[in-house]
């Protein structure tokens, strides 16, 4: 399955993935609203990207009580609005922390894929993120402790 | 401290009653903020003033000239004065796709000159700010005690500061986050650091670690309005364009143009990196306080990727660009390694390096420039004022004693340590936090002579602008302390010669009063003047597929000459008269060697200035737009204030 492969050290921090993201799920410019959110490391100087990894497991699928998410034709797992009824259960079940609930419509949101299509890959200026054929993979562990890691030691100047 | 709390309700209340569909793009509001009441209030504008004021220095220029006018006489009041406005505007491309479109244009009466500034810095403060609600924030009063500007969507609050003085820009900005608990661009922060508590006249307001607005003394503006910072949580709100697809398609073209249109391909790559070898070629390279235009040094090694690459760096890009240009970096070696800098821009290099005879130590540069930066000084009029202690000491104008050490060309320890002595007014560094035209004048003689300004007391920007006479002529002439034509993009495109004779006053003159316009349009929009080096075709194409609009590109030149005239209008109100539009004895002098040897501006400056002025259509003696010109910019009324019943 073509999935979103994060490639950390390529990434600005510029947060253009945002407003794609939230440009096609929602109609308007409102990163507030996006499903794949920029994350900052080591203070203020390294930044990567995060989404749904549309995991194998599917915990948001099994924590649904009423059956709202169903996987698309893209291979994503999506939540049909009709049939949520906004009880969140979704958002704790999710051990990644990419499902959402979005209090204007009470409904839960997610990464669908764009059905097939990722705006955020298609916005992204230095292909920090590419939509290909992989198997998904922890994008973001090594890179987060490394980074991490850096700080912790405290070279003169780190970020607090 | 007090608060005060805009409600979600009552601002869309204002907001609605009886308005018209906004232009897309905009966020409807400005955020008022007095400090001396301690009060905060969103005030909602129209399409109208929105088509006509555009956002950044377009509506800056407009609220200065409306609203800091002296009371009950002539004049304007002074930039020290509570009632001067204090307008942090973005615009309406700030929070969508295009590059670098994060702007943030602060306009206000500086310090340096006591008139107009437009001056600009990016980041994520534009997005912020719009996805808060708010277009621009205008500031007025003076504060009784240190505060910041908290803004998350419709909670807007003055805070108490006072845990922040002392701190310096990073560390203030680091403080906040971690009190507010928000981390990268979840919080863009705008402040100032000691030297701009201390009103040093050429102090910057800094902001996201590394964007500077640094022109005129904006910071010690802010200093006297007690405002230490302005902290913006990166808003909930939406911005809808009126034609999404066909901006994206415009951000897409404006982003191929950069990638590759060879006027701003090795930006693209490199940023300003390249400018240090190149300007050294045309002998624009400042060297050691002009005394020279030949590098003593291997210049293979200042090349743009040997720069980037000698430190650990990696991108730093402001709102949702694609250009190789903002970068932090990591130095590998010596004193100061691993330390976390800004990578120095082409500025950073030549005000914290070339400029004062640091021409070797690149990573002591780059850290240099960082200091600056964190102390929020200007590094254009700290390299010259740096530069011009350095070489009064080496003459014996300034002794060891009046100066308190030894400063000998090249010493970055001994210029952070006069960073610091100006950061905090300490002996002499008083003297010197007047920036370099008072400076000179008080300390008068063989001294003044050596000194680099404008005597509007403005500082130009960081090159030997003996080889770029453009640039002099502009720095010399602008309504706004700095550059106002700025650095020629595409100027056929608006009926400009591509290549001139550079060292030609006549065909400068025209060249200069020929490309104006167009850089007021391009700091309005909300946007960065590196990603708008592009065709204005493209600029209007995206504006209008955000707004709606149908502007033209001779509409974008005619509302930046618009705007230009009424900072002029702003500026001769205070004080600033055509006699003072000339350059020092050293800045107007003719270089020794180098590439522009022998080449005198001096010889042609009357000329020129009087080319320039009747090319603009302005009165020579008065310095006022002609009747006629205001008229045909759609300026009548501001022809009948200025002129009266001669309009």
């Amino acid at each position: 399955m073509r999935v979103l492969k994060i490639h950390p050290e390529k990434c600005t921090g510029c947060l253009r993935c945002e407003l794609a993201c939230s440009y096609t799920q929602t109609g308007t410019f409102q990163p507030a609203k996006s499903v794949i959110r920029v994350s900052p490391f080591e203070g203020h100087t390294s930044y990567a990207p995060y989404t749904c990894t549309q995991c194998a497991e599917g915990w948001c699928m099994t924590a649904c009580p009423v059956g709202a998410i169903t996987i698309n034709a893209a291979g994503a797992k999506d939540v049909l609005d009709d049939t949520c009824v906004g009880c969140k259960l979704c958002t704790i079940a999710c051990p990644y922390g990419t499902m959402f609930y979005d209090p204007d419509t009470r409904k839960a949101f997610k990464c669908n894929l764009c059905g097939g299509a990722p705006a955020c890959a298609e916005a992204c200026p230095t292909a920090a993120i590419t939509y290909e054929e992989t198997a998904t993979l922890d994008w973001l562990g090594d890179f987060a402790h490394e980074r991490t890691a850096r700080v912790l030691v405290g070279g003169r100047g780190s970020a607090s | 401290m007090t608060t005060a709390t805009l409600s979600a309700k009552a601002a869309t209340k204002k907001t609605t009653r009886g308005a018209r569909e906004l232009p897309g793009g905009y966020a409807g509001q400005l955020l008022r903020v007095d400090l001396t009441k301690k009060k905060c209030w969103a005030e909602p504008w129209g399409p109208d003033a929105m088509r006509e004021l555009l956002g950044g220095v377009g509506l800056g220029a407009m609220i200065l000239y409306r609203e800091t006018a002296a009371r009950g006489g002539k004049g304007n009041v002074a930039w020290d004065h509570p009632d001067n406005r204090l307008i942090l505007a973005t615009g309406p491309m700030a929070g969508l796709p295009a590059w670098g479109s994060s702007g943030l244009t602060v306009v206000t009466i500086g310090a340096g000159t006591n008139g107009p500034t437009s001056t600009q810095a990016n980041g994520f403060f534009g997005t912020n700010l719009k996805y808060s609600g708010y277009d621009a924030i205008v500031l007025q009063g003076q504060a009784k005690d240190w505060v910041y500007l908290y803004i998350d969507d419709d909670v807007v609050e003055l805070r108490d500061a006072r845990d922040l003085l002392g701190q310096d820009t990073w560390a203030t900005q680091d403080t906040l986050g971690t009190k507010l608990g928000l981390s990268g661009h979840m919080l863009s922060v705008y402040s100032i650091g000691p030297a701009g508590e201390s009103l040093v006249r050429f102090a910057a307001i800094q902001g996201d670690y590394g964007h500077v607005a640094s022109k005129n003394g904006c910071g010690a503006v802010m200093g006297k309005k007690k405002l230490k910072a302005v902290a913006i949580v990166r808003g909930g709100k939406a911005l809808r364009a009126a034609d999404p697809r066909g901006l994206v398609q415009a951000a897409d073209d404006i982003g191929f143009d950069l990638r590759t249109d060879p006027s701003a391909k090795s930006l693209y790559e490199y940023g300003t990196l390249p400018g240090v070898v190149n300007l050294s070629r045309l002998g624009a390279l400042p060297i050691k306080n002009y005394t020279t235009n030949v590098s003593p040094v291997d210049m293979s090694r200042w090349e743009a990727p040997k720069l980037r690459e000698g430190f650990d760096h990696r991108g730093h890009q402001c709102s949702a660009c694609g250009m190789h240009h903002c970068h932090m970096s990591v130095i590998r070696q010596g004193e100061h390694k691993g330390a976390i800098v800004d990578e120095p821009e082409y500025e950073g290099w030549s005000g914290a390096g070339w400029a004062i005879g640091a021409m070797s130590d690149i990573d002591g540069v780059a850290w240099l420039n960082t200091e600056l930066d964190k102390a929020c000084l200007d590094v254009n009029e700290f390299g010259w004022i740096c530069g011009w202690v350095m070489e009064c000491q080496e003459k014996g104008y300034i002794g060891e004693k009046q100066l308190g050490f030894r400063l000998g060309w090249g010493d970055i320890k001994g210029a952070a340590r006069l960073i610091q002595m100006i950061s905090h007014r300490q002996g002499f560094g008083d003297v010197l936090a007047e920036g370099v035209k008072r400076a000179a004048e008080a300390l008068g003689g063989e001294a003044k002579k050596c000194a680099i300004y404008t005597e509007k007391g403005a500082a130009p920007r960081g090159h030997d602008h003996r080889a770029r006479w453009d640039e002099m002529l502009d720095t010399c002439t602008s309504g706004t302390g700095t550059l106002e034509s700025g650095v020629p993009v595409h100027p056929a495109e608006v009926g400009q010669p591509t290549r001139i004779n550079t060292f030609d006053g006549e065909a400068v003159a025209k060249f200069v009063a020929g490309i104006r316009g167009r850089r007021h349009f391009e700091d309005s929009l909300g946007m960065c003047i590196f990603t708008t080096r592009t065709r204005l075709e493209n600029l209007a194409r995206a504006l209008n597929a955000a707004t709606g609009w149908d502007v033209t590109v001779p509409e974008t030149v005619r509302f930046g000459r618009r705007t230009a005239a009424i900072l002029r209008a702003v500026s001769l109100r205070c004080g600033l008269t055509p006699d003072l539009e000339r350059p020092s004895t050293r800045y107007g002098s003719t270089p020794v060697d180098g590439p522009a040897k022998g080449q005198a501006v001096g010889a042609q400056w009357e000329s020129m200035v009087n080319t320039w002025y009747r090319e603009v259509g302005y009165d020579r003696k008065t310095g006022k737009p002609l009747p006629a010109t205001l008229k045909a910019l759609g300026l009548d009324w501001l022809a009948k204030e200025l002129w009266g019943k001669k309009a």
